[in-house]
């Protein structure tokens, strides 16, 4: 049940195309969103409710888009979305076996200073091509919550639920800095990740 | 050896070390300087070049291709 006094939270789902936006978006709200295995199935936005800790979100299943320049009426969407949604959580969805190009637009999205969080999706395809994803090392470099999730069986999706409070602002400036090893690793207690969120 | 990315032959593995066009399309798309790349196919009647970037194939138009130059490092069989 939600605590009514509560302000409704608003979840942007953002991501490269055929990440699984849609699908870890069915999983999350129980809705009923197209999904298939070709990109460029979600031209419109789709929006459904999430109850989680007490609070409400409202979260929405964005068309997937390359950058935040857009070059079709898909992307256009998307870029609308983010600009009129200042305040939104924007969880960035991530092909687990494409960790590069979705780094792209993850870093332009969090060019704009809006409350970040990461869910690295596909991670059972990313296990069969034996492909590791270092989710607590991306967090630390990041600074954001990043959570492995797999959206078609389910893992990691309460988790990242969970995440959604402990959205943080990306600082560039330290993500540089970390990358370059001038920002020491601090030692994590009782196995955080160090997404700051505490 | 360099060459348009578009000179590729079936197979040949590059680097690419320029981009001649928007460098953010092609960045965004997963395509960067000193990314190495695999010809994959290049369809008939000027249809696209598609490459192998990692794990996965991006197709890539003509005109576009003709735009990244690539140093070639070797042939897979």
């Amino acid at each position: 049940m939600a605590d009514s006094t509560k302000k409704k939270i608003t979840v942007l789902m953002v991501g490269n195309p055929n990440v699984g936006k849609s699908a870890l978006f069915n999983r999350m709200t129980g809705a009923n969103a197209m999904v298939s295995n070709y990109p460029g199935t979600t031209v419109d936005f789709t929006s459904g409710t999430l109850i989680e800790g007490r609070q409400e979100y409202e979260i929405i299943d964005v068309p997937g888009t390359y950058s935040l320049e857009p070059r079709d009426a898909a992307e256009e969407v998307a870029v609308r979305m983010i600009r009129d949604h200042p305040d939104a959580v924007v969880m960035i969805v991530f092909d687990a076996t494409k960790i590069d190009r979705g780094l792209y637009i993850a870093l332009e999205v969090m060019e704009q200073g809006m409350l970040c969080i990461v869910a690295v999706n596909m991670m059972d395809t990313a296990h069969d091509k034996k492909i590791s994803v270092d989710t607590a090392d991306l967090q630390k470099v990041l600074g954001v919550p990043v959570v492995a999730t797999t959206a078609t069986s389910g893992e990691g999706i309460r988790e990242l639920a969970e995440q959604i409070r402990k959205a943080q602002v990306a600082d560039l400036d330290k993500i540089i800095k970390r990358l370059n090893g001038e920002i020491p690793d601090k030692k994590s207690v009782g196995g955080c990740g160090g997404c700051g969120g505490c | 050896m360099q060459k348009k990315l578009l000179e590729l032959e079936f197979g040949e593995r590059g680097v690419v070390r320029e981009i001649r066009t928007s460098v953010h399309d092609l960045n965004c798309m997963g395509i960067r300087v000193d990314r190495e790349l695999k010809m994959v196919t290049k369809q008939p009647i000027k249809g696209p070049v598609v490459v192998l970037l990692g794990e996965m194939q991006i197709a890539i138009g003509l005109d576009l291709a003709a735009q990244i130059i690539v140093d070639v490092i070797g042939k897979d069989a």
